[in-house]
């Protein structure tokens, strides 16, 4: 399970989640090991061979799982960006109540 | 200077990085009395390296960020005094590597800039002095999940986000550290890089990184503010955010510039509680 809101937010409204850079990707797999939340997933069969399957569960700030990347291949949103967002979403909300 | 270090490179077979940790660990023992542990070697047989990584100060190269090396000197319980990884030493460089296993000029070029920082730096084990002013004094609530006793501070001074790190906020200071949940869920700490005194950071940013045997912790600032001191005992002792992550093994103290508006994205001990038991059981069951 992961957290369903961060600091209130829902979570599926905040933009936070790796994304695979495929042309550097060797499929070493470190990531997925690594990763708790489940939020990769490995389709053996498939050409690409390694998807964000659960953005989701990705925790908000967490950017553990690009430093276990050996060739730099997963990057994220950028923090302040992401930080605005959040507090633009509260803003919505204490509107609609 | 490094002189009489033991040295664990990365093997260098895999990628252009290792084979730059594996030059400069050569040429770091062609320079002074250093000793290289080889790492396929050490990996099969403790007895040849055993004594020498138990007399001296470690460094250890890793090439890439896979951190096959500080692996290495984790599973066999060696503490790491200095570490370089050489990919992000040539991104800092602005330098981008071949993607084949034979050194060009440039990465000739990164490989003696790297030796002549090595050797340069005064600063190697011991960081810049920094003053800390402030004092803490903490109350706690537990509570246990198993054999794990977890203490979360109690006090109406300390700040969290839901990124399980503290604020202890006195005046326009604040000190910074990591919960009881991070230093369980990491378990045996091995290496602390803190973040530069003078730094500015935003909300969320980056404020040092905290290395285990099985992974490594971003810690997310609590708040906005300059770096003005950082816990210069963690350096060296990085084991003390083990021991205790509040009194002890705190990471920074900052200068606040946005406290007003960090409030908003911070939340107190009640809220901090539940969220953390929730983690807790979630790992744990």
């Amino acid at each position: 399970m992961s957290e369903t809101t961060f600091m209130g937010v829902e979570r599926s409204l905040i933009n936070w989640k790796p994304t695979i850079d495929y042309s550097k990707c060797d499929y070493c797999m470190e990531c997925v090991e690594f990763c708790p939340h489940k939020v990769f997933e490995v389709r053996e069969n498939e050409e690409i061979r390694l998807i964000v399957k659960n953005p989701d569960n990705c925790v908000v700030f967490c950017r553990a799982c690009s430093k276990t990347c050996g060739v730099d291949a997963l990057s994220f949103p950028d923090k302040n960006m992401t930080t605005q967002r959040i507090k633009e979403i509260r803003k919505e909300m204490e509107t609609h109540d | 200077m490094i002189d009489h270090f033991a040295i664990l490179p990365c093997n260098g077979l895999d990628k252009c990085a290792g084979l730059i940790s594996r030059e400069l660990a050569l040429k770091l023992c062609e320079s002074a009395e250093n000793e290289i542990l080889c790492p396929v070697f050490y990996r099969v047989s403790d007895k040849k390296y055993n004594k020498i990584a138990s007399e001296r100060p470690l460094l250890v190269i890793d090439g890439c960020l896979t951190r096959c090396a500080s692996k290495l000197a984790a599973e066999k319980g060696l503490k790491i005094t200095k570490k370089i990884i050489i990919a992000e030493e040539a991104k800092g460089h602005g330098i981008k590597l071949n993607d084949n296993l034979r050194i060009t000029d440039q990465e000739q070029s990164l490989l003696e800039t790297l030796f002549d920082e090595l050797n340069k730096n005064d600063d190697n084990i011991v960081p810049p002095p920094s003053e800390s002013a402030m004092s803490c004094e903490f109350l706690y609530e537990t509570f246990q999940n198993g054999k794990f006793i977890f203490r979360i501070p109690k006090n109406g001074e300390v700040f969290f986000n839901e990124n399980d790190c503290w604020a202890y906020v006195i005046g326009n200071r604040a000190r910074i550290g990591v919960t009881d949940f991070v230093q369980q869920n990491l378990s045996d700490i091995l290496y602390f890089t803190p973040p530069e005194i003078g730094a500015e950071i935003d909300q969320f940013g980056e404020l040092g990184e905290i290395e285990s045997s099985k992974s490594v912790f971003e810690l997310v600032s609590p708040v906005s503010g300059k770096v003005i001191s950082i816990n210069e005992k963690l350096v060296g002792k990085p084991e003390l955010l083990n021991e205790n992550p509040y009194e002890l093994g705190w990471v920074a103290e900052i200068e606040l510039t946005k406290f007003e508006d960090d409030k908003e994205l911070l939340i107190g001990f009640d809220k901090y509680f539940e969220i953390m038991k929730k983690k807790v059981e979630e790992i744990n069951g």
